[in-house]
């Protein structure tokens, strides 16, 4: 029945999504095969898509060990340095954004029957309200959920080697520094062609698109 | 005493011996050395340039050779010289160097080893004062030349020390057109102490700034006697059509001979400033001389057939195109590059590249110019002109084109490369296409150090999203929580209007509750202030609120007929409808009994009324 219930939401939510607008739409994202993809950069030896692709990986199944591991791994082998997760998103990234999707919409319909059944004056008022404080939790768990997953879906990992970053959006920019491959940075607005990037030491500067893939592909 | 002094002798020998030992070494190497004194002197002056040999003579000493210096060996001499206790012999080559002109002259060293030297040689001072040829004070100088034949197109001065000769290679120019030509001024060796720029005569000519370099100097012989050539190689430009005669304008500072020439016999038999210095036998005077006068025809570019895209190169030119790499991905920089090859006016050389190129973003182009000749008439200006594909496929850019006149052919050109063809591959930042490829591809081998410690590949799942951005942020899915929250809504506000009848009538009673208690404490006030008039009219307001309320009117509309017409058979309440109008116009009194009496009627009206 458990079972049941769960593919049928899962079907909904499917459903929900299912209309292709891209190409990449056609195909999908899993974090299985993420993850394979991101091993298998990394046995070419290109760092920076297996670290992007890790973290998409990350995005669809946050804690599962072996992307983290991995990941952590290929890191280590660029030199490049781990971003530390704090305990606030170790909490609110439980489960999946998509599994929290539906959290956050049975906390809704536990908050709207709990009103409904106050304003109609029903018995079992501890119940109801019971259900109305477990339904915000529920809501307030994929609010969090979002908060801490919106730095990620505007970030972007480095995928060539030696990338200059340029004081303007040109590809004659004089160039302020070199980002190495498998750096992840916050992208923060898109010109023509470029990334306005920011480090994690925030340093800023503008990068080309085809050196930086975004974690969250743009549509 | 005596110990110290033979310790000292002691001491001495010891110091010899080490000196002894140590002089085999430079015995054995040769050292050549030169020195110059003084190493600054004025022009007409000379220094002596001593080369000295320490060893035993044989080394090769090569005389140098420095354009603008005299070198003459005046002596050769052999000295025994005392270095740290060795007698060593030494061989001195002194040389007398005579300037011909003034600056800062490096003489290269004699051998290969050893030092260069530098000597200063100083313009004269003062020599506007000098005494100016054809004054009365000043007789006039013989000449220095007499006779003989003189190059072609050279004039000399009057006194022969120098001239200037201009050379242009054509005559019928354009507007704009550059066109490289030569100075040339020759000097007397020993009688120009101070030389000048050149320029050129008339407003409308312009110079390159190649004229400001250094010119080349040579040396060569003029009707018998040496002159010292300086060269300067540029280019003009004229800017308005017309003739103008064309020559240029040297300035300089000679020596003029004081002396008669009889007096000076043997300067002139030597024909050398040392002598002239030394007997005081010239003055330095300051000089413009002119290159003979030529024509030049300057037209006008013609109107018919100028390209759009002309913007005034003149000349002879060629262009070829290039782009790298010609293998990329949507996204990278390309570069294009365009270079034009020729000679003629290359500041004028401009193009715009590519503009508008669809799938491509193009950016402004840069350029840079490198010389083949010092005036920059020839040479190959590059235009580089950053690229970026958006679409991946093979690319085709459409070819370049320059415009140029061509003043041997008196006509524009148009000159054009080929289209390039560019290979564009997707970009691995936006390509996830290749995960199914790569990762059915991608079983670990032995070769891959870098997956040692990676951990196994997962089981493909079936369970895949069409996006990566989080369900409860996509819009088709946010639709479904706000419905729900609109249906919980409506929900809601349903169930609260169908409980609002009852409630409606509830505030209105507890409205008409608060004004009776109301109308009871204010006639409560009345009595105690023994105001009937108050009284009643609180009594017929605390009535009217509880009566409408009742039969749903607005109180006003509860007048004392409505009261007859309803309650016919309540006679206390059509009484306080009458005392209040009644005691509005007339003072009744009342005493306390007949204010209890009617406050316990209206209260039991009231709340008779309430309770309905």
């Amino acid at each position: 029945m458990k079972n049941g219930a769960r593919s049928a939401a899962f079907a909904l939510g499917l459903a929900l999504m299912a209309a292709p607008v891209h190409a990449e739409s056609a195909q999908g994202f899993s974090a299985a095969g993420l993850y394979n993809l991101a091993n298998a950069y990394a046995r070419q030896g290109k760092p920076g898509m297996a670290v992007l692709n890790y973290q998409r990986a990350s995005l669809l199944s946050p804690n599962s060990p072996d992307i983290d591991a991995n990941l952590s791994y290929v890191r280590a082998s660029s030199h490049v340095p781990a971003p530390t997760r704090s305990r606030f998103d170790r909490v609110v990234r439980i489960a999946s954004p998509f599994a929290l999707s539906w959290i956050g919409v049975m906390g809704l319909v536990l908050v709207g029957v709990g009103a409904l059944a106050s304003a109609l004056e029903l018995r079992h008022r501890w119940m109801r309200r019971l259900g109305v404080l477990l339904g915000i939790c529920m809501i307030g768990l994929t609010v969090a959920n979002g908060i801490a997953l919106w730095p990620m879906l505007h970030e972007g990992v480095v995928i060539t080697a030696a990338t200059p970053v340029r004081v303007s959006p040109v590809p004659m920019g004089d160039s302020l520094f070199v980002l190495p491959e498998a750096e992840t940075v916050n992208i923060a607005a898109e010109h023509e062609g470029f990334l306005l990037i920011q480090t994690r030491a925030g340093r800023t500067g503008w990068v080309s698109r085809s050196n930086v893939a975004s974690v969250v592909p743009r549509r | 005493m005596s110990t110290r002094r033979t310790h000292g002798r002691w001491l001495m020998a010891i110091a010899g011996m080490v000196l002894a030992l140590a002089t085999p070494a430079i015995a054995d190497d040769p050292l050549v050395y030169a020195t110059i004194q003084p190493p600054q002197i004025m022009l007409g002056e000379s220094a002596m340039f001593t080369i000295t040999n320490l060893g035993d003579g044989t080394a090769p000493i090569t005389m140098p050779v420095v354009s603008g210096l005299k070198f003459e060996i005046v002596a050769r001499t052999r000295q025994i010289e005392l270095i740290n206790g060795t007698t060593l012999p030494s061989y001195a080559t002194v040389v007398r160097v005579t300037p011909q002109m003034a600056g800062i002259f490096t003489i290269p060293g004699v051998t290969p080893k050893s030092q260069p030297v530098v000597l200063q040689v100083n313009s004269l001072p003062g020599s506007g004062g000098a005494l100016r040829p054809g004054s009365p004070q000043a007789p006039k100088p013989p000449p220095i030349l007499a006779g003989g034949s003189i190059p072609k197109g050279v004039r000399l001065t009057e006194d022969g020390s120098a001239y200037v000769r201009m050379s242009v290679p054509k005559r019928e120019v354009y507007v704009g057109e550059s066109v490289p030509f030569e100075i040339e001024v020759g000097m007397r060796s020993g009688f120009v102490t101070r030389i000048g720029l050149p320029k050129l005569t008339g407003d409308e000519i312009t110079l390159n700034s190649s004229l400001l370099r250094e010119p080349e100097r040579s040396e060569t012989m003029v009707d018998g006697q040496a002159f010292v050539v300086l060269t300067w190689h540029s280019a003009l430009l004229v800017v308005k059509p017309g003739s103008f005669p064309l020559s240029a304008v040297v300035p300089l500072t000679v020596k003029i001979r004081t002396r008669p020439r009889r007096e000076s016999a043997l300067d002139d038999q030597f024909g050398d400033p040392f002598w002239q210095n030394f007997f005081g036998a010239s003055v330095p005077k300051d000089i413009d001389v002119e290159s003979p006068p030529q024509e030049l025809k300057v037209m006008e570019l013609p109107a018919a057939g100028r390209p759009a895209d002309f913007h005034g190169a003149i000349g002879t030119f060629a262009i070829e195109s290039d782009i790298s790499p010609v293998k990329a991905e949507v996204g990278d920089p390309l570069t294009l590059r365009m270079r034009v090859v020729g000679s003629g006016t290359f500041d004028r050389v401009d193009s715009a590249m590519l503009d508008h190129v669809e799938q491509w973003k193009t950016y402004p182009p840069k350029s840079t110019f490198t010389s083949n000749d010092p005036m920059g008439h020839k040479g190959e200006k590059v235009f580089e002109q950053p690229l970026i594909a958006s679409k991946p496929g093979i690319q085709t850019l459409p070819a370049l084109s320059f415009s140029y006149f061509d003043p041997i052919a008196k006509r524009y050109e148009t000159a054009h490369s080929p289209p390039l063809s560019v290979t564009i591959s997707p970009s691995l930042a936006d390509s996830t296409q290749m995960a199914p490829q790569l990762a059915g591809n991608a079983a670990p081998t032995s070769a891959d150090k870098s997956a040692d410690g990676l951990k196994p590949d997962h089981a493909p799942s079936d369970i895949s999203m069409s996006s990566l951005i989080p369900l409860y942020l996509q819009p088709r899915f946010l639709a479904l929580p706000s419905l729900l929250a609109l249906a919980f809504a409506a929900a809601w506000v349903g169930v609260r209007r169908r409980k609002n009848p009852a409630e409606r009538v509830a505030a209105r009673d507890r409205t008409a509750w608060r004004a009776t208690k109301r109308a009871l404490a204010q006639m409560e006030a009345a009595a105690r202030a023994d105001n009937p008039a108050l009284f009643f009219n609180s009594a017929r307001a605390g009535l009217q609120q509880a009566l409408a309320a009742r039969w749903q009117l607005v109180p006003d509309e509860v007048t004392a007929a409505e009261v007859q017409a309803r309650l016919s058979d309540d006679d206390d309440i059509h009484q306080v409808f009458a005392f209040a109008d009644e005691s509005r116009y007339s003072g009744r009194d009342l005493d306390s009994t007949d204010f209890a009496r009617w406050m316990r009627v209206v209260r039991q009206r009231l709340i008779s009324t309430q309770s309905r």
